[in-house]
């Protein structure tokens, strides 16, 4: 909960040099790098509607306008509308000669009608009639606006076949040269119009020119819509009026009174898959089904990279060394190697990059230019300023491998060490001095920074053309936030 | 060869309309009426925990971010399709920044990896929805009221006229005027502010507005108390639903209001032009919904026709107004749609092949693009 209540204290760099706490991040084990929502490319997966529960096809929802058929949400509150089941009495037949009526209509028929559980509107409330089936069958409304727009977009379809069709002939004359050889049309007596013809397709010319020439451009008049007589002496009922947000709930018709309202069928929802930029793999892939939360591919950094959490920290002061409590977390089922470092330290990518087969080089030019690009606009250089410096150990932390039995040994292992404070299972807290620049202002915000060199074995299975390495030496960089300057 | 076009376009993805205005954002399909959704600007911004807008920007990088998350919001959450190898049609002011424009597209390039983009101005597309060949186009939208002639899509560019009039100078005299109302500082949230525009305020006619300027004050429209959650109803006066309007028509001696920006723009198209245009006007922008403002601009312009500067220069008598084939704050976004189901958007489109080479965007503005190519200066030019 801590993760999405409380404020990030722990930010990781992204290696497109954003800033975001571990659980946001995640970890791509091709590119073996940290990669965040804003630097991965997203993509629609499934849709779904969050009310029922139902999968829809992406071909229906895109028939559907990506509404929900059966699920409403309400016009005026926007809260999802409910189905009321009421029984009503069918009219009885007026007998005027006062005769027995018909036992088989006395039968009360359920109606359905909608209703919202919020705010109390009821789709009777605008005189929609009640239905007789549970779901469905409501009535729809189409756009006033409808017809005129498809007549100008026949209009312009019909201008632009013909500037095309205009550009060819102009080609065309450029470049025939007619004579010497008779062409096919010319033997056969068989013109482009007959062919046409003979293959029943409406000839061309005629029929964008009809839509041509049938369109009516719109009609100015001198007359525009005046204020109502009696505005200047009717009482305003607010509640008559609908607001912008339930206005613009419905673009098409923007219902300016209350009374106009409809039941808004409901947005769906869509389930989303990550892809990495740089190697087009897959990151997180979500299950099909839209009642479950779990994913078919899942490479969240919380799973691979060490975290950092803060104990406790003494309050930093201007130009004195105070304590930092750090735990760290090995999340992985491998045994890690830790060293912390400075920022400054790490090795820039270039010297770390393995020695790549031909093959790997070969597919690596041939790969187009621009997506290459396109991943390095992305990137940026992480913008923090750290008002700390962190004292780093000198010598390599070795962190156990995630053991979910372990959690029910109690017994913490106490290494003797000055540094280290105690070590449990796969976690292991720290003591830390943090050295604050003595210009630090008071009330000023503090942070610190460090590094993490950690070492990382690669589970993907190997390909069989390139040489592979399981283990790795990796690097990422922590930023901390140790509340404010005391001085 | 028609046949095989044919199933080209049907494999080829429909397109998306963008407008991004300063208050409100309309995203949708091409070749539909109306778009998918009409939203604020704006989006739920997590390292500052609050709403953003998309215009609030000190830096280029934190507009790429804005419109990053923006467009996120509208493709995932309203519109529910992949942004990646579809065209999207622009819908943009004249007058757009040129850091905005070229961080838009490198945001669409790059980060979202469309296409192609159609850059289109509004004035032309609202024009389109028409289909007459002469229209003036008069946009009062969020920020700014923009006048400009269309003539047989061309747009008059040196006739172009624009003004800070439209729904933030409505909601700044508003405000004031509700201050006055309740005689304290009332410092009342912006969606509050439009709310009681919204539903209260109208526009109205030129000689009832005469006599609010008079000593003798017209019997006012009904008072309207406006709950709010949390403190006493604010009391809205009849003069405040009148007037709050007002600062679009009041002028002075710099003649900037809107009716005069509107025969300004008439007065400095050419002269073969400008009865046309007075008989073809079209208004529209969000703000073109209060009840009577079209009929107090078309009484405002027969009224000044016939004042000086107007009367000895401009000789136009009949100003004639068409009504748009959708609502009118989707007027510019419409016309995107059916310009960009018509060409198929592929004639007109930037693909991102010829963006990743330039690296910029042609501008009207740019002498790059606006130099003739035998011009003696084009060898000078250089960025």
């Amino acid at each position: 909960m801590a993760y999405l209540t409380q404020l990030d204290y722990v930010k990781y760099i992204c290696s497109c040099g954003q800033l975001k706490p571990i659980t946001s991040l995640y970890f791509c084990r091709h590119c073996l790098k940290i990669r965040c929502g804003f630097c991965i490319c997203h993509e629609v997966d499934s849709h779904y509607c969050a009310n029922c529960l139902e999968n829809m096809p992406s071909s229906e929802a895109r028939l559907k306008k990506n509404r929900c058929s059966s699920c409403f949400d309400c016009p005026s509150c926007f809260h999802t509308l409910s189905t009321r089941a009421t029984l009503a009495q069918p009219r009885q037949p007026v007998d005027p000669a006062g005769g027995d009526t018909k036992v088989e209509n006395k039968q009360p028929k359920k109606m359905y009608y909608l209703s919202c559980f919020n705010c109390r509107w009821t789709s009777r409330d605008v005189g929609i009639p009640d239905q007789p089936v549970a779901s469905g069958g409501w009535p729809e409304r189409a756009n006033p606006f409808a017809t005129r727009i498809n007549q100008l977009l026949d209009y312009y379809k019909a201008i632009a076949l013909q500037e095309k069709q205009e550009k060819l002939e102009r080609e065309r004359k450029k470049f025939s040269i007619r004579g010497k050889y008779i062409t096919l049309t010319d033997k056969t007596g068989l013109t482009g119009a007959m062919a046409r013809n003979i293959a029943g397709l409406p000839s061309n010319e005629a029929g964008s020119s009809s839509a041509i020439a049938n369109f009516v451009a719109s009609q100015a008049s001198e007359e525009v819509e005046q204020l109502p007589d009696d505005i200047y002496t009717k009482e305003v009922n607010l509640k008559q009026i609908t607001s912008m947000p339930q206005r613009l709930a419905s673009p098409e018709w923007q219902p300016a009174s209350v009374a106009r309202l409809h039941p808004v069928a409901k947005l769906l929802s869509v389930k989303r898959s990550q892809r990495c930029r740089a190697c087009d793999h897959n990151l997180t892939k979500p299950e099909y089904n839209p009642g479950s939360i779990k994913f078919k591919i899942e490479l969240l950094a919380y799973y691979h990279v060490p975290e950092v959490k803060i104990i406790s920290h003494e309050p930093v002061k201007p130009g004195e060394k105070t304590a930092l409590l750090v735990k760290l977390t090995n999340p992985t089922g491998h045994e890690m190697q830790l060293r912390l470092l400075q920022p400054e330290d790490i090795p820039p990518v270039e010297d770390r990059e393995e020695p790549r087969s031909i093959e790997k080089s070969l597919e690596r030019s041939l790969n187009l230019e621009k997506d290459a690009s396109a991943c390095r606009a992305i990137e940026r250089p992480p913008s923090y300023a750290a008002s700390s410096v962190v004292a780093t150990p000198v010598g390599a932390l070795t962190l156990a491998q995630r053991d979910d039995a372990a959690e029910y040994d109690d017994d913490t292992q106490h290494d003797a060490d000055h540094i280290i404070l105690w070590r449990k299972s796969n976690k292991l807290a720290l003591r830390l001095e943090v050295t604050t620049d003595a210009s630090a202002a008071d009330g000023a915000p503090a942070s610190t920074a460090f590094a993490i060199e950690y070492s990382y074995r690669n589970t993907v299975p190997p390909s069989s053309t390139a040489a592979h390495h399981r283990d790795h030496t990796l690097y990422t960089t922590v930023l901390l936030d140790l509340g404010k300057v005391h001085a | 060869m028609t046949l095989y076009e044919g199933i080209a376009l049907i494999q080829e993805k429909q397109a998306v309309v963008l407008d991004l205005g300063s208050e409100y954002t309309k995203f949708g399909f091409t070749g539909e009426a109306a778009p998918r959704c009409i939203i604020r600007s704006e989006f739920w911004c997590t390292t500052e925990r609050k709403y953003k807008k998309v215009y609030d920007y000190k830096t280029p990088e934190e507009l790429y971010d804005n419109l990053v998350h923006m467009l996120h919001l509208l493709y995932f959450r309203h519109v529910l399709v992949n942004p990646k190898e579809r065209k999207v049609v622009v819908v943009e002011s004249l007058f757009t920044p040129t850091l905005f424009r070229e961080t838009l597209a490198k945001v669409l390039f790059t980060h979202y990896e469309v296409s192609g983009v159609v850059w289109a101005d509004s004035p032309r597309l609202c024009a389109l929805t028409l289909g007459a060949p002469v229209a003036l186009v008069v946009a009062v939208g969020g920020r700014e009221a923009e006048v400009a002639a269309v003539v047989h899509s061309c747009v008059v560019l040196h006739a172009m006229q624009t003004q800070p009039l439209a729904a933030r100078a409505i909601h700044a005299s508003l405000a004031e005027l509700l201050d006055e109302d309740n005689n304290t500082k009332l410092n009342l949230p912006d969606h509050i502010i439009e709310d009681i525009k919204v539903k209260t305020c109208f526009v109205v006619g030129r000689e009832r507005a005469a006599r609010w300027r008079s000593p003798s004050w017209p019997a006012a429209a009904c008072d309207v108390a406006y709950p709010v959650a949390g403190r006493s109803a604010i009391a809205v006066a009849g003069r405040t639903r009148e007037l709050a309007a007002e600062v679009l028509f009041a002028r002075d001696a710099e003649l900037a209001s809107l009716p005069d920006i509107v025969l300004q723009c008439i007065m400095q198209c050419p002269i073969d032009a400008r009865r046309e245009l007075a008989a073809n006007i079209l208004v529209t922008g969000g703000t073109a919904t209060l009840p009577g403002l079209k009929a107090r601009l078309a009484e405002e312009l027969r009224y000044l026709i016939t004042q000086p500067p107007y009367e000895s220069r401009l000789h136009v008598r009949e100003f004639r107004f068409h009504r748009a084939p959708c609502p009118e704050n989707a007027c510019a976004w419409a016309g995107g749609a059916v310009c960009g189901a018509a060409d198929g958007g592929a004639a007109r489109a930037t693909p991102r092949d010829a963006y990743a080479r330039a690296r910029r965007l042609p501008d009207w503005v740019c002498l790059l693009d606006n130099t003739p190519p035998h011009h003696p200066h084009r060898d000078n030019l250089d960025i």
